[in-house]
């Protein structure tokens, strides 16, 4: 416990220190907003600016997640998690370490948006919806954390990474709803949303966050909180599950990678690289 | 003193490359041990799998009684490791790094503060301990290295080339830590070096070359056993010279000066010396080094090493 608390602490100050990257955060949600709002204006959706924002957050947490859990990657590049790999902790305990710090983060940024998102229309009837929405923060983060990890242990070098990273969360950002309603999408971009599972978390927490767990399932649908799959409609509780089954995957794929992979065998700089052959 | 180092009929193969071949050695609870040879001879491998990070595949290898392969916990908590490259954590200041590792080596928390003073009073980096790691200065950055290896007062610590990139000054610096360390707190050190002049400090030394150990011994009689002390001499009259040396039996070479390459017995060089004495005008003599130890068991300097390792 001792091992998680301290690198959660360590993950919250690289986060609250890198000052830049705060306001950066802050500033390019609301960016987004603008340009997409106007953009895909919708008449299906009564209030498209809080419909917007609420993607939007459940995409940011979902970045910083992504990417505060591959800082491992840094770690190992900088030669740290070698430090690590010496010393007598379990490496189950680092990765609980890792995912912790990731869907805090995550979840900070994410309220930070939400709290600004008052000013721009945001309401909300129910103290308890704020309750929710950070319960719902703090699961996408984590199940995203798991994901992140699995890309970095995965990916051993600092630009293979990069690409990857790149590769992976711009389609899973962009065939998500987050911020383009699946509906403008053609069949078969709708059809790769369906597997991705962003367009889960996106739908499920818009149904919480913008408070609309009362719509039937055919308004739902209409808004895009619901799926039609085939026969199948997919209600928020629906999507809820199925973002489960992703997170339990990940965490335990993640988990098991990084408790087995040889870190003696990274890429690390280019006089490592012959070290072995 | 007993060992707390043991090693036996070590082997490490690589695929069809055998990087250690059949090592063995022991290293005495107390003293400090360098592992010296060229890059590519087996160092690096054989400390990292002293360290559990290889593993072996073949011997028996053992720190404090315990097993590297088998007891790997146990074996981590009773070392420290300063590695070739930095492993600090950058975005975190010397007091958070030396934090972090009471952590992970389950320091009792009452303890903390008063070994994280103790040890960056040893490296004289106190009042640098709230500066980020990555303002400071490479001698400095080893320095927090060592501090931290030490935090949770290991029984050995492994130094891999600990002044390798370093500035002769901060060399210096390094070594007088690791000594007093070694005297205070009994701490025994194994470490790597290619530095040859290093090691003459070390209580014992291994010599290791294409993954064997060649050489095993105190740099004394290392010296005493593979070197010769020499003689340099200039002098006007050459013809009178090589025929004192002659008759006084010393082997010379004739360059631009005279090499006298034995001259282990003094009275016949001062004899040989005093004969010509107005005759010579500059006279220089060189004790043997384990640079020189090392050129006579393996006939190349020690500089000339293949790869990294």
């Amino acid at each position: 416990m001792r091992v998680i608390y301290a690198l959660w602490i360590r993950n919250l100050k690289i986060f609250v220190r890198n000052k830049p990257a705060l306001v950066l955060n802050l500033v390019f949600p609301f960016f987004f907003i603008y340009v997409f709002g106007e953009i895909f204006r919708n008449d299906a959706i009564e209030n498209h600016i809080t419909y917007m924002l609420a993607g939007i957050i459940i995409a940011t947490v979902f970045d910083i997640s992504l990417r505060v859990s591959t800082t491992t990657i840094d770690d190992i590049t900088s030669g740290f998690m070698k430090e690590v790999l010496v010393s007598p902790i379990s490496r189950l305990a680092i990765a609980a370490g890792q995912f912790v710090s990731s869907a805090t983060v995550a979840t900070m940024q994410g309220l930070i948006i939400f709290v600004v998102g008052f000013f721009i229309g945001l309401r909300v009837t129910s103290p308890l919806t704020v309750i929710y929405v950070i319960f719902a923060m703090i699961f996408v983060g984590l199940v995203f954390a798991g994901f992140g990890l699995l890309i970095a242990t995965k990916t051993k070098n600092i630009q293979t990474f990069q690409a990857v990273s790149i590769a992976v969360t711009m389609p899973m950002t962009f065939l998500s709803g987050a911020y383009i309603p699946l509906s403008l999408l053609n069949d078969v971009l709708t059809g790769i949303a369906y597997f991705n599972p962003m367009t889960y978390a996106v739908a499920f927490f818009r149904t919480i966050a913008l408070e609309k767990t009362n719509l039937s399932l055919v308004e739902m649908v209409n808004e895009g909180l619901a799926f039609e799959i085939g026969r199948f409609t997919i209600a928020p509780m629906a999507s809820m599950l199925i973002l489960l089954v992703f997170g339990t995957v990940f965490l335990a794929l993640s988990t098991i990678t990084f408790v087995r992979v040889d870190f003696s065998r990274l890429n690390r700089n280019k006089s490592d690289s012959i070290e072995f052959e | 003193m007993k060992p707390i180092i043991e090693v036996k009929d070590f082997v490490k193969r690589y695929g069809n490359f055998t990087a250690v071949k059949n090592v063995g050695f022991t290293v005495d609870e107390g003293s400090i041990f360098a592992f010296l040879g060229p890059n590519g001879a087996g160092k690096s491998t054989t400390i990292n799998t002293l360290c559990t990070i290889f593993d072996k595949t073949e011997g028996t290898l053992t720190i404090d009684g315990k097993d590297v392969s088998t007891q790997k916990n146990q074996v981590r908590s009773v070392i420290g490791v300063v590695f070739q490259d930095s492993t600090l954590d950058k975005k975190m200041t010397v007091e958070e790094n030396l934090k972090m590792h009471c952590v992970f080596y389950k320091v009792p928390r009452s303890e903390v503060e008063e070994r994280i003073q103790f040890v960056l009073k040893l490296v004289d980096l106190l009042e640098w301990r709230k500066k980020m790691v990555s303002a400071l200065s490479g001698g400095m950055k080893r320095r927090v290295e060592i501090a931290r290896g030490l935090i949770h007062y290991p029984k050995v610590l492994f130094l891999d080339e600990p002044t390798t990139g370093l500035d002769p000054q901060t060399r210096a610096h390094v070594w007088e830590y690791i000594q007093r360390l070694q005297k205070e707190k009994n701490i025994t050190i194994f470490l790597t070096t290619h530095y040859m002049d290093e090691a003459e400090i070390c209580d014992k030394v291994a010599v290791m070359d294409h993954g064997k150990i060649i050489a095993y011994d105190t740099p004394l009689e290392l010296k005493k056993k593979h070197t010769k002390d020499r003689a340099y001499v200039t002098t006007v009259n050459p013809a009178v010279f090589e025929k004192v040396l002659d008759s006084q039996n010393i082997p010379y070479i004739k360059k631009e000066r005279y090499h006298l390459t034995d001259v282990g017995d003094k009275t016949r060089l001062l004899y040989a010396l005093s004969e010509c004495r107005s005759d010579i005008t500059d006279i220089e003599i060189r004790k043997g080094t384990l640079n020189d130890v090392f050129l006579e068991i393996t006939g190349r300097d020690i500089r000339e090493g293949g790869g990294s390792r």
